[in-house]
């Protein structure tokens, strides 16, 4: 996945990670399919657009071919902020940091649970 | 007797048939104030740095700067004292550089106790003859006597050494040392602390008892954790405890501070940084904060409201009173000094806490809006959140956005979460929140959810102000209340402590070297090293900016800033760095082209950094920096490759066996990578990284349990390591320990560690 974004490198990681056992256990509880917008300053601006399919376990670059469970619209850091459990989704929500499309409690499941941490060399 | 029969353990000790100096007290006193025999290996080998001390042994050499590494062959092996070695340095002790030697000694040695300022060392060693001779089963002698401060630091002192000697530590009856409540829980704290480093490679039962024998000596309860030196009978204030702490931060000793130096600092030099003893000595930790209670006491009726202006009052107010109890002090040193017309300024509103910095204050903070929410939330059933819950959800919404929106405009607030909000498009966000819940997409309970949600919102508000925020990106952000600042040599001190692995109190040190000497790169540069290791990459880079600023062609440092920028998922940054090593390297130079300096594109630094490999393949750094680019493309196997040629050049590099591990656990080998990870720990016990690490690879593994023990454990050693309370949350929840929230949330670490043993 070509991108100069920073979520780009944690998005890899999942894509990796949803091949292991953990990452399996993952689909088999969500399964659910996320797009999410990634914008590098400024929501709506200059968006990377990314789909964590966690039914079919995968992750891919580009819109959903179809309509996704629940869509999300941040920008870099603050994705990564909710992904590492820097902040909270519903209070990323309120703060608007993060845009909903979608069914709510499909969004609800949006956690940083799902996401495998970055180790650090 | 001779004096090297003492040291030795020779046949007319008291304590013979044991490892030489390990039972034998004044040789453990020795070697605590000398350093183990292993000593001069360990300044040899010091990472990066051409080390200059003029130490007792002979043999000391200076390093190319590229080969010496981060940890050391001998780094474990503290406690084994070779007869022979003791003998030699002994004797170069005496020839050696008297100077040099006498600080050593001033520093186990208050001066006021026993006047060694300048004094010669036969003299020295007569006296401890004198001790050793009354006989004694305790490290120091039984001479319990003296100034509180001189007693206290010789015990605390003698605690570290038996440590370091591997004896355990015996209470001892002490006088009355007058310890004040906050001073007790001051010592517990830093004692659990210090004894984890300490004793980092012992078991959890055996750092247990040693703290409690020293807990209990000094007469401090090690089980009952107060917080703050205001009781639990006040829950509201306790919570404008917390609050004011986060804004002020003043008067409080954190945790990491040296507590030894802390006690035995009693040299007012006229050092404007040593008035915050003063003031604590003079006033207690207790003082300003039993008048704090009174007057609290008086504002107790605010009860649960919070806000971001909320705090800003608090801690106006508390600036005000602390402002007003420093200044009836008529000692001029505190009219004059500078905290307190900081406070002043603080209580004026001149400045406000934002961000964990502090700034002057624009705009107005007469927070009319705060105090109307207050009146509004005190009136109880017109909360707006009750309102909210019992309107008809859809109207409801659209109505209470456009009264705040309203209220909003009246107001003029600068507040910066209603500013942000409502320039947010409230009203298609409340339209489409409505149509949710017309559509029935929430569940009868959300609505409570909400107000919850709400709740929290406002917590993490006031959490924010106190976190590291990291919009304060590449400012270095030095830590309160040091106690080196003042100190005679903090770069050496700094060293030492990095070396016996007490990262955090490395931190202090070096830190107050900078500030004395902000040019020296050699101090930002193992300030660098010592937060990475320690965990935390933001200051790590912070740091090493610092460095490259004063020294730009340092290799260590761009390697080091290429590393930091990979694991904060920065690439062209790091991939700059990695360039930039490369372009000053004095063999690799040549291969480098000044127009990619720029920005380099990948290709072509990996295509350089590959010649550079054949070039010499006997040098592990090329393949170590290899390794690293080959992180940022995510060419894992090519990575583990890179480091596993450098780790057969240089095996004991504890660093090294970090980034192998960390490179197959983001290549989901996960299960490789917790071994690689346990030689690093083999070889340094106090890697704060690497236990963090390890952690992390459980959790992705789906093995919560576990890796809830080892965030603890990482924890325990850096309590500053917001990476890892996170993440030690986020196992919480998948391991369904809610009931830890709260101790989470709170960082107690008390709780966290008896429930999570490793």
């Amino acid at each position: 996945m070509e991108s100069s974004l920073q979520s780009a490198g944690l998005l890899e990681q999942m894509k990796l990670h949803l091949s292991t056992d953990a990452g399996k256990e993952i689909t088999k509880k969500i399964g659910l399919v996320y797009q999410l917008n990634i914008a590098p300053k400024k929501i709506g601006v200059d968006e990377e657009i990314f789909v964590v399919d966690l039914k079919q376990g995968k992750v891919t670059k580009g819109p959903y071919n179809g309509k996704p469970d629940a869509t999300f619209s941040f920008t870099d850091k603050d994705f990564l902020s909710i992904a590492t459990g820097k902040m909270n989704p519903q209070i990323a929500f309120i703060r608007g940091a993060m845009k909903i499309k979608g069914s709510i409690s499909a969004a609800q499941k949006f956690t940083p649970e799902i996401f495998p941490k970055p180790s650090k060399l | 007797m001779a004096m090297r029969d003492l040291v030795t353990g020779g046949a007319a000790c008291a304590v013979p048939g044991t490892a030489a100096s390990s039972s034998n007290p004044f040789g453990a006193l020795a070697n605590a104030i000398l350093g183990s025999s292993s000593k001069t290996q360990e300044l040899k080998g010091l990472p990066g740095s051409a080390v200059n001390v003029p130490g007792p042994s002979s043999d000391f050499r200076t390093e190319a700067p590229l080969t010496t590494i981060p940890g050391l062959e001998n780094e474990g092996q503290q406690h084994h004292q070779p007869v022979g070695q003791n003998y030699e340095f002994l004797a170069g002790f005496r020839t050696a550089d008297h100077g040099v030697l006498a600080d050593a000694w001033n520093e186990i040695h208050q001066p006021p106790a026993l006047q060694t300022q300048g004094g010669k060392i036969e003299a020295q060693f007569q006296e401890f003859e004198q001790i050793y001779n009354r006989g004694a089963n305790s490290i120091l002698p039984p001479a319990w006597d003296g100034p509180p401060q001189g007693v206290l630091s010789r015990f605390l002192h003698s605690f570290v050494d038996s440590g370091r000697a591997g004896v355990p530590f015996r209470p001892a009856a002490l006088p009355v040392l007058g310890l004040s409540e906050g001073d007790k829980q001051c010592i517990r704290d830093r004692s659990f602390i210090m004894a984890h480093h300490i004793f980092a490679d012992k078991s959890e039962e055996y750092i247990n008892a040693q703290v409690n024998a020293l807990l209990h000596s000094l007469d401090i309860d090690g089980n009952e954790r107060l917080r703050g030196p205001i009781r639990g009978s006040y829950p509201e204030l306790e919570e404008y405890w917390t609050e004011s702490q986060g804004a002020l931060r003043s008067g409080m000793p954190s945790p990491a501070d040296k507590w030894v130096s802390e006690f035995a600092r009693q040299r007012e030099n006229g050092d404007p940084e040593a008035w915050a003893h003063s003031f604590e000595q003079l006033h207690g930790t207790n003082g300003w904060a039993s008048e704090f209670e009174h007057e609290q006491s008086q504002l107790a009726s605010v009860g649960q409201v919070r806000g971001a202006n909320m705090s800003h009052i608090a801690a106006m107010e508390q600036s005000r009173m602390l402002a007003h109890t420093l200044a009836q002090n008529t000692d001029p040193k505190f009219q004059n000094s500078k905290f307190l017309q900081f406070v002043s300024k603080m209580s004026r509103g001149e400045l406000i806490v934002d961000e964990n910095q502090i700034k002057p204050a624009t705009g107005s903070l007469t927070d009319n809006w705060a105090d109307e929410y207050q009146a509004q939330y005190n009136a109880g059933s017109s909360s707006w959140a009750d309102q909210f819950v019992r309107q008809d959800l859809p109207q409801g919404t659209d109505k209470w956005v456009n009264e705040f929106v309203k209220e909003n405009q009246q107001q003029g607030v600068d507040d910066q979460w209603v500013n942000e909000f409502s320039k947010l498009h409230v009203q298609d966000w409340a339209e489409e929140f409505g149509q949710q819940v017309a559509e029935g997409a929430l569940g009868d309970s959300t609505a409570d959810d909400w107000a919850n949600t709400y709740e929290n919102f406002l917590d993490e508000q006031l959490l924010a102000s106190k976190q590291h925020s990291g919009a304060s990106r590449g400012v270095y952000v030095f830590s309160d209340m040091n106690p080196y600042v003042g100190h005679p040599n903090p770069l050496r001190e700094g060293q030492e402590l990095f070396r016996k692995g007490l990262l955090s109190e490395a931190v202090l040190a070096l830190e107050a070297e900078v500030l004395k000497n902000p040019d020296n790169a050699e101090g930002w540069r193992l300030l660098g090293i010592t937060h990475a290791e320690n965990d935390d990459d933001q200051q790590a880079i912070a740091a090493m900016m610092r460095a490259q600023e004063v020294d730009p062609t340092n290799l260590e440092v761009l390697l080091a800033l290429g590393v930091s920028h990979t694991n904060e998922l920065e690439q062209p940054e790091a991939l700059r760095y990695l360039y930039k090593w490369l372009q000053n390297h004095p063999k690799y130079g040549v291969l480098a082209t000044p127009e990619l300096a720029d920005s380099p594109y990948y290709g072509d630094v990996a295509r350089l950094f590959n010649e550079a490999a054949q070039m010499s393949p006997e040098d592990a750094d090329v393949h170590i920096v290899l390794g690293v680019l080959y992180n940022l493309s995510r060419e894992y196997d090519k990575a583990i490759e890179s480091f596993q040629t450098a780790l057969n050049l240089k095996p004991r590099d504890y660093s090294l066996w970090n980034k192998l591990g960390a490179t197959r656990a983001n290549s989901i080998q996960s299960a490789d990578a917790i071994l690689a990870y346990q030689q690093a720990l083999d070889l340094k016990p106090n890697y704060v990284r690497a236990w963090a690490n390890m952690g992390i690879s459980y959790a992705n593994q789906g093995l919560y349990e576990q890796s809830i023990r080892y965030y603890v454990r990482a924890l325990a050693m850096n309590p500053k390591a917001d990476n890892a309370w996170q993440y030690l949350r986020i196992s919480l929840s998948c391991a369904s320990r809610n009931d830890m929230f709260e101790a989470c949330d709170s960082r107690n670490l008390d709780i966290l560690q008896k429930e999570f043993p490793l």
